[in-house]
């Protein structure tokens, strides 16, 4: 199962940067967004994986009985960020959108030099 | 127990959503609340700067878990420094914002405190992933502050910012998890404990994790090859913004040191050269393109963002000599540069205010107050470059005394000669255009060459129109002050870096206060 | 005390003259004349002492001493010989300006300038610490360029002053170099202490490049060839500014520090070889130049470079009585020609023109400035009895028997024919303004001056002739002790007198004076040969060498900085992988050796799809709509794959997660195209491709290993594990981590929510109320929409939804603690129920019902999580110590609620439950509110668009087209 996760991860990732490095917000958008699903299943693999044994404290078991409880928080956390960050974001690109007409990244030379007679 | 550690995080994390929920449609209320809360910063960073005075490492272990566990605060003197630092950019920063900055988007001093928050809890924190939270903090308030305003480039600009920004956010947290899964730890006292302890078939990993955090603090911190975020949103944030973002560069130098400086340079620890080699080419680098783009800006804002830039390489240089006295000199220098060049950015605002049709740009054009504007211009550019005897000179002065002792010395001390050199030339080139080209551009006046001949002189534009002043200069006057300070006693100042520099190169000491706090929490 | 006190009175004093003018003009001369009084008046209390006790008065304060720059003055022989000529002619220069300025000038800044100038001046030759020196020399520079550029309206004004920056300054840079090299050598920053070290110095590995880098930086100060270009630009500079700087003192700094280092760095090899030679040169080039000029400051600028070249040749010449003659060269020189550039300035503001060819036969039109001007210019010229004849003997003799390369002829030939040129020049001023007959086409009507003009430079001639006539009396002591200074011994033997005998060098001013007088004469005849000659224009090559620079850097930085976010990224993803590849490779590692998990069918199902879609989404992500469901297909499965690896908490969060953001994305594909061409060419997908696989790999990969391996060392887990329950009150291990014992990131994370909340209010105002808004009402949709806008089907399921969402919310809110759940989740499902409404019975309905502001959601959220915290800290606990409790509350009807959780931390959740909904809705609400301005649709403030009860016609929100 490590493999499965390992190569899933291994794909997210190539899809994330390869998408990031699109023209378009929106691919950037939707490549952040899958950088940050390998970002979350690499930080539970820095855990190592356990099957089957959730974070609820019972009865009878020892501690071994429980996959490690750290990097499920830290992922929580960070799903929670990066989701204001993704929000923030595309609303950005919306406003970007409407205050350039176009929703291309770069910046050419021209919108430069308007930009320097700005007041 | 010393509550003095948590309120330079608590007091802006409850001003922002007062001002967000209570006050947000009353802009006098808001000034009030905003600046009484930045003074408060202030006085509290004075208070850690003369707790800390007593070389004593204070720890705040919140909800009373105890380390490596629970997150702690760690007061040091280098914590204090940058936490003063930071108040006092925020007040110069607080002020020119109410000369009406502030009302040209909503919201503006909650997010401004938020970004607070996050510098000072990045500075504050013992714990890596605290630190990462507080970076998204500080960073997602930056975001909303550099669109403050709205504009077709800004908002390019902040995208640009955002996405190079996320996927540094990525980097950081690829790094976080490889370390957590090879030391199990997430506290750096703890961390630095157990990196000289890791076994030889996990340190290739351990390495991934060192450099991914190593590449995101410099990312932040504007390092030649990661710094293309930086000039473009400098110069497209809002003047106050750019201002206040200076400290934010900062917090990634910060957290580098902090990082070596703690844990990768132990003596005989197997990572002690992992990175370091490179920074100082790196940063060489950092000066040089920065010391370029000086030279090559097209607009006033692009010539200050790329002095920042400069001022970050001259910084990082000192710093990758690790060695104390080297770094005392470049905390010396960054004391200076954050105020000297947020100055910059706000006397660039009140220029371009001044000149519809031109602008930002070089094109003389006479404007309203030129003469008291041109000789603030004159005395901010003097602190920028660092030409005598303003404290940037004195910077650079120990930076070159304390790069010395090295090998490669000549070369450094001709990289930042030189790079001065091009500054001058540069800001000598921008001061005679905008200032005194643009006198001329009223009187008729002979086109001449190697003036930069691609411009030709507007007719003087009527819209121009006097603004008050007042604010805006008791804004650049308190940080003039501060810097005037710095100037006349730098042998005070200096010893307390050196301090500060001493206790760096201990990290037993940041150690045991964080994992044996035997009292050491008590005052 | 007081010697200080000459320094520090014109630096603070500079700022009296810029106030004082505000009560008139007289007022600021007065001002600016007191301050400079003063500071002389300071100074000459020192004379005794140092001419007739031999003593140095010294003072030292410590300023930054950790690298040895401290406040450290001195006056001894030399630095107060300089001292006298800096504030004694700046008082005439500060006089003649007054008159001299037109009242056009802001004069108030003028003399600011000048004073922070003298400062400056006066602190390079009283500093006895080479750092305070450079200091003061690089305050020299900057203080120039304002007053070069002081009539800024003149492009020669600015150019000039751009110019003398970048060579001085440069050069500067050079010295500072050079003397913390010196220091370092001599391991003293003490002038006084240095002076006593040469042996160290001259003896050490670094001495020539400590030498080259000084001379670099005297060199350029004092115009010596080939630095030589930019003094006749400075005189764009008014009159006074040129008489001061640009021939009495500033670029004397750079003789004076010679004369200063002379004793450590002299000798007759590499010292002698280019301070000489250089000196030389420039005396030679400077003469030529200067006889062929027809502006008078011209003429005047490079006979001052040919005479400052005198000056540094007789110091390089090494010996103790060169060195006599180039202090008393120094006094004289600065005497006339401080006194002929008043002259010019006389002529020039009188007359209205400074071009030789328009002048001549104001002799008898202006007599006064007529017979400063002979003496002056004949002192100029060597001619007895005047002091400049004296200086110039001795130079002569020096000159007559210094071999060069063992040749002899060498020096005295070349000497003479410069003193040939100089003669020539000296005469050509003279007769060429004043002689011949008088001449009517002058702009102005030409007379003598008004008194304040005339008698500063008189004053000057007087001594021009009184040290011509007695030197024993006035000059020779004091150029005996001041040599003394100079070379730190005892001063050789000289007497100043005009008739020394018949010595060699009386014949070669024989020799000067006749040939510079045939010279003169045919200068009509030479100038034809000189404008042939090819000669380099400095400004020009300046200028392209400026412009080249500029452009070259805009090259290099635009090249770099081009704005393409795609190649930003792109560089800094590869300097990421490169980076932590090569520490990869440079370390040691080994495979894991940790048991491998199951592998079950449905997961490989799950694998398969989720990478199907993820390269769905890769090929097709130009349709932008199903680039989304797949995105969203994704984000499901990746949640149960949470499941899978005992992460039930993260499989929920990221399922409600998904859910809001995919809403969000499609409302923002609302505004944005649906579509995208593919507009990047071939090998830039090639390109970013193969960055991807690797990027990938490499994260791959590093997950394997971290998975397959056993902890190393005991990772922290097993204390969260085991103190849940007993310290934090909970069963659900990370919501306790969450909630307490990292509750500190928790609140981080939830205030980074409000801030992102806030922040998104913030941009889409500037949509809804600000100028753009004509641009989003003129926005058109590019898809058909449906006219059934809130469909009664989607109104009643919602309105049934939402108690049932918000009862399910209360439910995972409260087991939070103890099973997977807790305040985020249950914020998420509320705001989706939320939301709903929105979306079926559209925005002005829904907002209507909302009694309460968003803003105050998550504000208040924050507040009450973070009051969680500030509680703990009034029972003087720290910030965010939770306490908890079991409540069994009592059956109400027949249910039993069983043991619910009552910590502290669940206050704690509450505001993060509040912050949640708080972002979320004001992000989604204010994102419809745009919505519904872009289709400006007719707000509708029912429920539905046909209202079952009454039959009306339904009101479509399709734009009227």
């Amino acid at each position: 199962m490590e493999l499965l996760l390992a190569s899933a991860i291994g794909v997210f990732t190539a899809a994330g940067v390869y998408l990031v490095l699109r023209p378009r917000t929106f691919s950037v958008v939707m490549g952040l967004s899958f950088l940050t699903y390998a970002i979350n299943f690499f930080l539970v693999s820095a855990g190592r994986l356990a099957v089957n044994m959730p974070d609820i404290l019972a009865k009878g078991k020892e501690l071994g009985d429980y996959a490690d409880p750290v990097p499920p928080a830290l992922v929580l956390t960070s799903i929670v960020i990066s989701f204001g960050m993704t929000a923030i974001m595309v609303v950005m690109g919306v406003r970007g959108y409407f205050e350039n007409d176009s929703d291309h990244v770069n910046i050419t030379a021209t919108e430069e030099m308007i930009a320097r007679s700005r007041e | 127990m010393n509550h003095l550690l948590i309120l330079p995080i608590l007091l802006p994390a409850v001003i922002a959503p007062l001002l967000a929920m209570a006050v947000r449609n009353d802009i006098v209320l808001a000034r009030v609340f905003s600046s009484a809360a930045t003074f408060g910063l202030v006085i509290i960073g004075c208070m850690m700067v003369w707790t800390a005075s007593d070389g004593q490492i204070r720890i705040y272990e919140l909800g009373a878990w105890k380390a490596p566990y629970g997150i702690v605060l760690v007061l040091d003197r280098l914590s204090a420094i940058m936490v003063l630092l930071t108040a006092c950019l925020a007040t110069v920063v607080q002020l020119y914002s109410m000369a009406g900055w502030d009302t040209r988007g909503n919201h503006f001093y909650s997010l401004f405190h938020v970004l607070l928050m996050g510098v000072n809890g990045a500075f504050l924190t013992g714990d890596l992933f605290n630190l990462f939270v507080f970076f998204e903090l500080l960073l997602i308030a930056s975001y909303g502050l550099m669109v403050h305003g709205g504009g077709p480039t800004r908002f390019k600009a902040g995208l640009q910012y955002i996405s190079i920004n996320l996927v540094g956010s990525v980097i950081f947290l690829m790094g976080l998890g490889t370390i957590y899964s090879v030391t199990g730890t997430l506290n750096m006292a703890h961390f630095a404990e157990r990196i000289s302890q890791v076994p030889e078939s996990d340190q290739a990993l351990m390495a991934v994790g060192a450099s991914l955090l190593l590449v995101v603090f410099s990312l932040k911190a504007a390092l030649v090859p990661l710094h293309f975020w930086m000039p473009a949103t400098y110069s497209n944030a809002p003047p106050p913004v750019a201002a206040l973002f200076s400290i934010m560069s900062k917090v990634g130098v910060y957290a580098m040191i902090r990082f070596s400086d703690l844990s990768l340079l132990q003596q005989g620890g197997p990572f002690s050269a992992l990175g370091t080699q490179l920074l100082v080419p790196c940063a060489v680098l950092t000066l040089i393109i920065g010391s370029i783009g000086v030279l090559a800006a097209r607009s006033l804002s692009q010539q200050a963002s790329f002095v920042g830039l400069a001022s970050i390489g001259t910084i990082l240089i000192s710093f990758g000599m690790f060695t104390p006295e080297s770094q005392a000199a470049g905390l010396y220098y960054m004391l200076h540069s954050t105020l000297a060049v947020a100055t910059l950015f706000l006397l660039i605002d009140l220029v371009i205010v001044r000149r519809p049709g031109a602008g930002d740009g070089f094109d003389p054009q006479p404007f309203p107050q030129q003469g008291y504007l041109s000789a603030l211009f004159f005395v901010g550019a003097l602190f920028v470059i660092g030409l005598p005897p303003s404290s940037g000179f004195l910077g650079k002065l120990q930076i070159l005394h304390s790069l010395r002792s090295t090998s490669e010395w000549p070369m450094l001390w001709g990289t930042i000669l030189v790079a001065s050199f091009v500054t001058l030339l540069g800001f000598a080139q921008t001061g005679s255009l905008v200032f005194w080209k643009s006198s001329a551009a009223s009187k008729t006046d002979p086109h001449s060459p190697g003036e930069n001949p691609h411009n030709e002189l507007p007719v003087p534009d009527s819209s121009a129109k006097a603004l008050p002043l007042a604010m805006p200069s008791v804004a650049i006057g308190v940080a003039w002050s501060l810097l005037i300070l710095l100037m006349v006693f730098p042998g005070p100042v200096m010893s307390y870096l050196e301090a500060t520099t001493e206790q760096l190169f201990d990290p037993q000491r940041y150690i045991s206060a964080v994992l044996k706090p035997a009292g050491a929490s008590e005052l | 005390m007081n010697i200080a006190l000459i320094v520090l009175l014109p630096l603070l004093g500079s700022i009296l003259p810029a106030l004082m003018i505000r009560s008139g003009r007289n007022a600021c001369v007065a001002s600016a004349t007191v301050v400079n009084f003063l500071a002389f008046a300071l100074l000459l209390t020192h004379v005794p002492a140092v001419f007739f006790y031999h003593t140095t008065p010294k003072i030292s304060w410590p300023w930054l001493a950790s690298i040895g720059l401290n406040i450290e003055f001195w006056v001894d022989g030399l630095g107060l010989m300089f001292a006298t000529l800096i504030l004694g002619i700046g008082l005439l220069i500060l006089i003649y300006a007054r008159s001299y300025l037109s009242s056009a000038d802001p004069m108030g800044n003028f003399y600011c300038y000048l004073l922070i100038f003298q400062a400056a001046m006066v602190g390079i030759v009283l500093s006895d610490n080479v750092i305070l020196l450079m200091m003061f020399w690089e305050l020299t520079s900057l203080s120039s360029f304002l007053l070069i550029g002081f009539w800024s309206h003149l492009p020669a004004g600015r150019q000039g002053a751009r110019m003398a920056l970048a060579v001085t300054g440069g050069g500067g840079l050079a010295l500072l170099a050079g003397v913390l090299l010196l220091a370092q050598v001599a391991d003293t920053y003490r002038i006084s202490e240095i002076l006593t070290r040469r042996d160290l110095i001259q003896n050490s590995e670094w001495f020539p490049t400590i030498l080259v880098l000084i001379l670099l930086g005297c060199f350029t100060k004092s115009a010596q060839f080939p630095f030589h270009f930019w003094l006749p630009r400075a005189m764009a500079a008014p009159t006074p500014v040129s008489a001061y700087l640009h021939s009495a003192t500033m670029v004397k700094a750079g003789l004076f520090l010679l004369a200063r280092l002379w004793p450590v760095l002299q000798n007759d090899g590499l010292w002698f070889y280019s301070v000489a030679s250089i000196g030389l040169l420039t005396m030679l080039i400077g003469a030529v130049i200067a006889l062929f000029q027809d502006d008078l400051k011209g003429l005047l600028a490079y006979s001052t470079i040919s005479h400052l070249g005198l000056i540094t040749m007789l110091l390089g010449f090494a010996t103790p009585v060169a060195a006599a003659a180039a202090v008393f060269h120094i006094i004289n020189h600065a005497t006339f020609k401080a006194a002929l550039f008043m002259n010019a300035g006389i002529v020039d503001h009188e007359a209205g023109t400074r071009d030789l060819k328009r002048l001549g036969g104001l002799m008898w039109l202006m007599p006064v400035t007529g017979i400063i001007a002979l003496i002056a210019t004949f002192s100029m010229a060597g001619l007895p009895p005047l002091n400049g004849y004296l200086s110039k003997e001795m130079m002569l003799e020096e000159a007559s028997h210094t071999k060069w390369m063992g040749l002899k002829e060498v020096i005295p030939t070349l000497v003479t024919i410069a003193a040939v040129f100089s003669v020539a020049y000296s005469f050509r001023y003279f007769f060429g303004v004043f002689a011949g007959r008088v001449r009517h086409d002058y702009p102005h009507h030409p007379h003598d001056p008004p008194a304040g003009l005339w008698w500063p430079p008189t004053l000057l001639i007087m001594l021009v002739v009184a040290i011509g006539l007695r030197p024993d009396l006035l000059a020779e002591s004091l150029v005996k002790s001041v040599t003394a200074a100079v070379i730190q011994d005892s001063p050789p033997d000289i007497h100043l007198k005009l008739w020394h005998g018949w010595t060699p060098a009386v014949t070669m001013s024989g020799i000067a004076v006749g040939g510079g007088l045939i010279v003169c004469l045919l200068t009509f005849v030479l100038r034809m040969a000189w404008d042939k000659l090819p000669r380099p224009d400095a400004k020009v090559i300046f200028d392209a060498v400026v412009h080249g620079l500029t452009r070259g850097c805009q090259l290099i930085s635009d090249g770099v900085h081009n704005g393409s976010q795609q190649r930003y990224l792109f560089l800094i993803i590869t300097a990421t992988l490169s980076f932590a590849g090569w520490n990869f490779l440079s370390y040691p590692w080994a495979h894991g050796g940790r048991p491998l998990q199951p592998i079950s069918t449905p997961l490989v199902v799950g694998w398969i799809l989720v990478v199907a879609s993820t390269i769905l989404v890769v090929l097709n992500y130009h349709n932008r709509l199903y680039a989304l469901v797949a995105l969203g297909v994704v984000g499901l499965f990746s949640s149960i794959g949470f499941v899978y690896v005992s992460g039930i908490d993260l499989a929920l969060t990221q399922v409600s997660v998904e859910v809001v953001t995919i809403i969000l994305m499609l409302l923002t594909l609302f505004f944005l195209p649906k579509h995208s061409q593919p507009e990047s060419r071939n090998w830039h997908r090639c390109r970013d491709g193969g960055l991807a696989i690797v990027a990938g790999l490499g994260m791959g990969g590093m997950s394997w290993l971290m998975m397959t391996r056993q902890w190393s060392m005991e990772s922290i887990q097993s204390y969260f594990l085991a103190n849940a329950k007993s310290g934090g009150g909970g069963t659900n291990v990370v919501n306790v981590i969450l909630v307490d014992f990292r509750g500190f990131d928790t609140f981080g994370e939830i205030t980074v929510l409000g801030c992102a909340g806030l922040a998104i209010f913030a941009m889409l105002e500037g949509l809804v109320r600000g100028k753009l808004r004509q641009r989003v009402q003129s926005w058109e949709p590019d898809v058909t929409r449906t006219a059934d806008r809130h469909p009664i089907l989607m109104v009643v399921v919602t309105r049934v939804m939402l108690p049932m969402a918000i009862l399910v919310g209360m439910f995972i809110f409260l087991r939070g603690h103890n099973l997977p759940g807790g305040g985020f989740i249950a914020a998420l499902v509320v705001s989706v129920a939320l939301i709903m409404q929105y979306m079926a019975s559209g925005f002005a309905w829904a907002a209507n019902q909302v009694r309460f502001k968003y803003h105050g959601l998550i504000g208040g959220g924050i507040l009450v999580a973070a009051a969680t915290g500030v509680g703990a800290m009034v029972a003087d606990r720290p910030f965010l110590t939770s306490w908890h409790d079991h409540w069994h509350p009592p059956k109400f009807l027949g249910i039993d609620f069983g043991d619910i959780e009552a910590a502290s931390a669940m206050a704690f959740d509450l505001g993060v439950f509040l912050t949640v909904i708080g972002a979320v809705m004001l992000a989604l609400a204010q994102y419809s509110k745009l919505g519904i301005i872009a289709v400006d649709a007719q707000v509708n403030a029912n429920p539905m668009d046909c209202d079952p009860l009454n039959h009306q016609s339904p009101s479509t929100g399709a734009k009227p087209h």
